[in-house]
């Protein structure tokens, strides 16, 4: 505790997004930055909205989302937990997503379609 | 007013320690917390040391990034919201409750209230700023603001544990945290609460600390061992630290009911300004003479029953001398001297969390029995002289005890602990 000649840094690292992220979702993100394959999109896609819900709420890990799912009524997203999941998204993909476009997005398979459909007009950057 | 408040649980995670234990060894064998610190990779910078918080890694603006000691469960929709302090304040709020015997269950029907103190995360906030302005305001962090505006702390932690009492901050600088014991006792005194949790926090990181070099109120001595040494001939400005600190107050009968363990009362508080500079203290140290004489006749405590006093002092030249003026004052009329310190020689100086830090350690040394000395002091200050400065701490226990604090402005805020019945 009083170790005079200790360097403390606070070097701050760039951040990576996906970093936490299990490594089949990184490989996932990565084949898709590579070829545009959609079903890898739908992979990271899952992984993100898994990410956002809130603890007591969120399913097993192996338990696949149900594609009814509502991100509201059923997962547990505020407001706020909505706004965050686009500004991820819209980080990693390089888009932007208009809040009149996320209001139409109620599902989980609604916003897999979202943007699928929204990527494929942006192509990746 | 016929109710008291009393103290009934600590929290820290300081320089000196991240638990109690820790925290009260430190105090009694003088370790102190400062190391040479590298704020921004900036080696030319003249500020060395400082007095980090050991065991987090919160120095990433993503909160994916950030890890904690074990033990403490944050879920990610309480992470989301927090600064980097908060994760501090989060972990000191559920050590406080463990040692007080309380559940997050018991924080839930409106008899309990939060005060918290920090200056927000002027990290994050510049952070959010900065990646707004690049595209003009186009798009921002949804976080951005509650996780890093002053108040990151009371929206967060009230959030979590669902408080439903009164749920405030307070800004007045390196005495907010004072502030917010001092008016959460009268919640208390007054009846309007039977418990208040009062948090402290700050970081240390250059967004924090280092604005404090531009107005030279910052140590660059490069040694460790003697940058912070309040009272000495040598100091030569404050050593900047972070953490945060927690205290449960709750109203003795209610304490005692449930058999609560009791280390201190806060028997009374006083407060008054210098009236006199934005940032400088009144060198004659009539503002702080006020405070003092406030808190006392507040508590029914005559001068010469204090036996400790936890100063303010930070290291500053103008700011130490000022203050051992309004204690000799005070205390030397009534031809007493009371023992002096400023536990800040080992901590360094945690601005809106010093009062609640300094609190926290007069309640330890009540309860466990000794009184902390001054650390790193070699030299007295012919300005403060006459005071009773002990270098080492003493094995025994105060029974009555002022802390003091100061801050921008020129506010004086003073608290009085005495012995629970």
């Amino acid at each position: 505790m009083s170790e005079p000649s200790d360097i403390s840094s606070s070097q701050r690292p760039a951040p990576d997004p996906l970093a936490k992220f299990p490594q089949p979702v990184r490989a996932a993100y990565a084949l898709y930055q590579a070829n545009g394959d959609a079903a890898a999109l739908d992979t990271v896609v899952m992984a993100v909205v898994r990410d956002f819900i809130p603890r007591h709420l969120a399913p097993p890990v192996e338990q696949p989302l149900a594609d009814s799912a509502r991100l509201m009524a059923d997962l547990g997203f505020d407001s706020l937990a909505i706004a965050e999941t686009v500004f991820f998204l819209e980080d990693l993909f390089g888009v932007k997503i208009s809040n009149a476009e996320i209001m139409e997005v109620s599902t989980v398979a609604e916003l897999r379609a979202f943007i699928r459909a929204k990527l494929a007009r942006t192509p990746a950057s | 007013m016929s109710r008291t408040a009393v103290i009934t649980g600590l929290g820290f995670i300081t320089s000196i320690g991240n638990d109690r234990a820790s925290v009260s060894r430190s105090l009694r064998e003088g370790l102190h917390g400062m190391t040479l610190f590298d704020f921004c990779g900036n080696p030319g910078l003249p500020v060395k040391v400082a007095a980090p918080v050991r065991d987090f890694d919160v120095a990433s603006t993503n909160t994916r990034d950030w890890s904690w000691p074990r033990g403490y469960d944050i879920p990610r929709e309480t992470l989301r919201g927090l600064a980097p302090h908060g994760v501090y304040a989060f972990c000191a709020l559920e050590q406080a409750l463990a040692d007080a015997r309380l559940s997050p269950a018991d924080l839930t029907d409106g008899g309990t209230g939060l005060f918290c103190a920090s200056a927000g995360s002027a990290f994050l906030l510049h952070h959010h700023l900065a990646q707004s302005t690049a595209v003009n305001f186009d798009r921002g962090h949804p976080m951005g603001v509650v996780s890093s505006i002053a108040g990151t702390l009371n929206f967060n932690l009230a959030a979590h544990y669902h408080i439903a009492g009164p749920v405030t901050g307070f800004v007045s600088a390196c005495a907010s945290s004072t502030h917010a014991l001092g008016y959460a006792s009268d919640e208390i005194r007054l009846g309007r609460q039977k418990r208040m949790i009062v948090v402290g926090a700050e970081e240390l990181n250059a967004e924090t600390v280092l604005p404090f070099a531009a107005m030279r109120a910052l140590s660059t001595n490069p040694d460790p061992a003697t940058a912070s040494r309040p009272f000495d001939k040598s100091r030569d400005g404050f050593v900047g630290t972070g953490g945060a600190a927690v205290l449960i107050l709750e109203e003795r009968d209610l304490a005692r009911e449930r058999g609560a363990s009791i280390y201190a009362t806060l028997a009374g508080w006083g407060q008054a300004s210098d009236g006199y500079n934005v940032a400088a203290p009144r060198p004659d140290g009539a503002g702080l003479r006020s405070a003092i004489t406030r808190a006392l006749a507040d508590a029914r405590v005559a001068s010469p029953e204090i036996d400790y006093v936890n100063a303010h002092a930070t290291s500053t030249p103008v700011g130490d001398a000022a203050e051992a003026l309004a204690l000799r004052e005070i205390f030397s009329r009534q031809n007493h001297r009371p023992v002096v310190s400023s536990t800040k020689g080992l901590t360094g100086h945690g601005l809106s969390m010093a009062g609640a830090m300094e609190t926290a350690f007069c309640a330890l040394a009540m309860k466990e029995g000794f009184t902390p000395g001054n650390a790193h002091l070699a030299d007295i200050d012919p300005a403060c002289a006459g005071l009773d400065l002990p270098r080492e701490s003493l094995s025994r226990a105060p029974r009555t005890i002022l802390k003091n604090s100061s801050g921008f402005g020129g506010s004086n805020v003073c608290l009085v602990l005495t012995r629970p019945e």
